[in-house]
């Protein structure tokens, strides 16, 4: 089976670069975090792979599909949710999954049943038919997850899915995508909440000025800093001041 | 913080931020650049104001002197007036839907008075401001010229502007409890486009009217001359009588005084409410679902939010009430020459092609989610197709009676409004997808304060669409010459440089929406 992301030698500037260079593999079924300060290019390198940003050169495959030549290919199998989620305030929760699942070509049953059963598991079945306007930002973050999740993608990138929620919820998106990952759905995720990252990732990369400045698991990672009984926060800020 | 300086503090952030808004163009120069700007278009309203200022003031000398300044006054004061109110009863309602920094404002420990006094002073300054601006200089030049009471434009404007606004407040906040503060933005805003046109709309109904009715309607209003006294206060103040004058302001300031100090409490609340309003119900039992195909998901998700947007269609409505005059003058042309097609089909067409525009400019450039649909895998063509189809649908709803009753009176009328109506109508959308920029979908309205190149290329299509249509109708290959204005006018505007998707995506913007 061919990786479910295969970055090759990715490459954006904005005048000066974004992403330089990046090479990045994950597995079918690998929780994959990508951390990396402010500016780092994660989401850029997200955007690219989303199909949102064209890329200045380099290879994006997903699943083997090239995702610059055949971007709607590539779409058809990936999720993307953004930091800030992207709702329409005039529709419910349930009309929001169905148009979701709509554009991506789910049976409308397969999509009733799929929307019921993720609005249950986020806790959301109790404003399902309210429209999103009075939705708090926590409850918007749901709402988007489940939108990111009623196609059954085969990846998942998610952009800092965790801001906004409260310590429940935090706990059941975090239990929700890693059944999805058991599953076999490789998931991307970007996040500041480095505990995140250390207590769920199977594999982490520190993104740092637009390339991987480091990638392995956490004790991988702890060992590559040479400090005995770091933290990933401590592993972190010494990675990224060097590459600084 | 004394009040006075609190009051003092808000206006200036209030005028500061609406001057920005009027010289948003201008803000990449650096300030002295800017002024620079500023001092040479105002100079420049002035040198076109001198001869209109030259042509008054020989007016104001003829035979007929005082009463062609009545009358001048009386027409600005018919105009300016209901704007005044109605510009900040909008605001009012915005401001309590929005709510902007009201939370902030409230959260401080300033007076509710003052935040209510310095907004609703500013919202007058701001509703008689472009007016200021245009006649401005005509009074300035006419002062110049050996009129200085011309220059009493001023302080009537300010009378105005500080009246008007007490009264939009009061109106707002009306609406806003006795209809609650959902339906009540809806109803305000039609209300307050209804009261800003209304000087124009109350002329032509006035004139449509039958001889013997109108004359009945002179005698009563002939027969109280103690409100018609009060009526023309502001007329005569703006004509330099000092005594009508003073008195104006004096009324105003008392009616501002009475306003912010009687209204601070319910102001809040009214935000208070706006802010705890509960959500609305999504789908009703048996509505339609999404289907499995990009295409009918698509459109079905355009028709149900602009369905779902009472505010919006509210808007929509309000094009065509401003389209209106214009059928009333043609009709009344029309009814001369006998032929009703021509009157009212280039009305019809004009109001088509806006309507299309606009659906068109909210089903693409005011998605609320744009980069989330540029992820769903379609090409961006696909995607476009189905928003333009999405919106021929309103369209379609909302002609379908005006052309059913103009084909009852002229048959030739409506079908020349039906063809023409459908090239105005893509050659709107097409405009807007040639030209497209993300916005919020509720500044539809205001879109033309996006692009000037493109309001006008617009209401460029709109003429020739109207000029193609009259002349259609009256059956001259005449009709000709517009149209191939119009195909012109559109292979200059369409795209030659990369696509708009990509342009956007070239930036950090958090909107940009790349299709690949």
């Amino acid at each position: 089976m061919p990786p479910a992301l295969e970055i090759r030698s990715l490459r954006k500037s904005f005048g000066k670069p974004a992403v330089d260079g990046l090479d990045l593999t994950v597995a079918p079924g690998e929780f994959y975090a990508l951390l990396g300060p402010n500016g780092a290019g994660k989401t850029t390198t997200l955007r690219m792979i989303a199909g949102l940003l064209p890329a200045d050169a380099g290879e994006i495959r997903v699943f083997g599909v090239d995702a610059r030549r055949h971007p709607v290919e590539a779409k058809r199998l990936i999720a993307w949710l953004p930091d800030e989620p992207q709702l329409y305030d005039k529709l419910d929760p349930l009309e929001y999954l169905e148009f979701v699942a709509g554009l991506w070509g789910v049976a409308p049953e397969k999509a009733r049943a799929n929307a019921e059963r993720l609005l249950v598991e986020l806790g959301l079945h109790d404003v399902r038919r309210q429209r999103c306007e009075g939705f708090s930002k926590g409850m918007r973050q749901k709402v988007a997850l489940a939108g990111a999740l009623i196609h059954d993608p085969k990846l998942l990138m998610l952009d800092e899915p965790l801001t906004g929620l409260d310590a429940g919820s935090a706990r059941l998106v975090k239990d929700i995508l890693a059944a999805r990952a058991k599953a076999g759905a490789a998931i991307v995720l970007t996040t500041h909440i480095l505990e995140v990252a250390e207590r769920i990732a199977d594999r982490i990369g520190i993104l740092a000025r637009g390339k991987l400045v480091a990638e392995g698991t956490f004790d991988e990672l702890r060992a590559a800093g040479g400090r005995a009984g770091a933290t990933l926060e401590d592993v972190f800020l010494d990675l990224t001041a060097r590459a600084a | 913080m004394n009040a006075l300086n609190v009051f003092g503090r808000l206006v200036a952030l209030d005028l500061t931020l609406s001057g920005r808004g009027l010289t948003d163009a201008l803000r990449d120069k650096p300030p002295l650049v800017r002024a620079g700007y500023i001092v040479v278009f105002l100079l420049a309203l002035h040198a076109v104001a001198w001869p209109f200022g030259l042509f008054l003031g020989s007016r104001e000398a003829g035979p007929n002197g005082a009463a062609f300044l009545v009358a001048a006054a009386r027409a600005g004061v018919m105009f300016v007036l209901p704007w005044a109110i109605a510009s900040p009863m909008s605001a009012v309602s915005r401001l309590l839907a929005q709510r902007g920094d009201l939370d902030l404002l409230f959260a401080s420990p300033v007076s509710a008075h003052a935040v209510l006094a310095a907004r609703v002073f500013a919202l007058g300054i701001e509703a008689v401001g472009a007016t200021a601006i245009l006649l401005g200089p005509l009074a300035d030049v006419l002062a110049f010229q050996g009129r200085p009471h011309w220059l009493c434009l001023y302080p009537t404007l300010l009378g105005a502007g500080i009246f008007g606004a007490s009264l939009g407040l009061a109106l707002a906040l009306a609406l806003a409890f006795g209809l609650g503060p959902r339906r009540a933005r809806v109803v305000t805003q039609v209300g307050a486009a209804i009261i800003g046109a209304s000087a124009v709309l109350t002329a032509q109904a006035i004139a449509l009217m039958p001889a013997g009715a109108r004359d009945d309607l002179y005698a009563t209003m002939q027969s109280a001359p103690a409100a018609a006294a009060a009526l023309r206060l502001p007329e005569r103040a703006a004509i330099g009588e000092p005594a009508a004058l003073a008195l104006w302001l004096v009324v105003a300031l008392a009616v501002y005084a009475l306003a912010t100090l009687t209204l601070s409490g319910a102001f809040a609340r009214a935000a208070l409410l706006s802010a705890g309003a509960p959500a609305a119900q999504g789908r009703a039992k048996g509505a339609a679902r999404f289907s499995a195909s990009l295409g009918a998901a698509l459109r079905r998700k355009e028709q149900r939010l602009l369905w779902r947007d009472p505010w919006l269609l509210s808007q929509m409505g309000l094009q065509a009430l401003y389209s209106l005059p214009i059928g009333f003058i043609l009709w009344r042309n029309g009814g001369v020459t006998g032929q009703a097609g021509v009157a009212f089909a280039p009305t019809l067409v004009v109001i088509a092609g806006q309507l299309a525009a606009s659906l068109a400019w909210i089903a693409l450039c005011g998605e609320e989610a744009p980069d989330f649909i540029a992820t769903a895998p379609a090409t961006r063509g696909a995607i476009e197709r189905a928003k333009l189809a999405a919106i021929s649908a309103p369209v379609a709803v909302v002609m379908a009676a005006p052309l059913g009753l103009l084909a009852l009176i002229s048959p030739r009328g409506a079908a020349v409004a039906l063809v023409c109506g459908i090239g105005a109508c893509v050659s709107g959308a097409l405009l807007m997808l040639w030209r497209q920029a993300p916005a919020r979908r509720g500044l539809v309205l205001r879109r033309h304060s996006q692009s000037k190149v493109v309001a006008v290329i617009e209401h460029w299509l709109s003429f020739c669409w109207a000029a193609t249509t009259g002349l259609a109708a009256l059956g001259t290959f005449l009709c000709l010459a517009p149209l191939a204005i119009v195909a012109i006018t559109l292979w200059l505007a369409r795209p030659r440089a990369k696509p708009v998707a990509d342009l956007r995506s070239a930036s950090f913007s958090p909107n940009s929406s790349a299709i690949s």
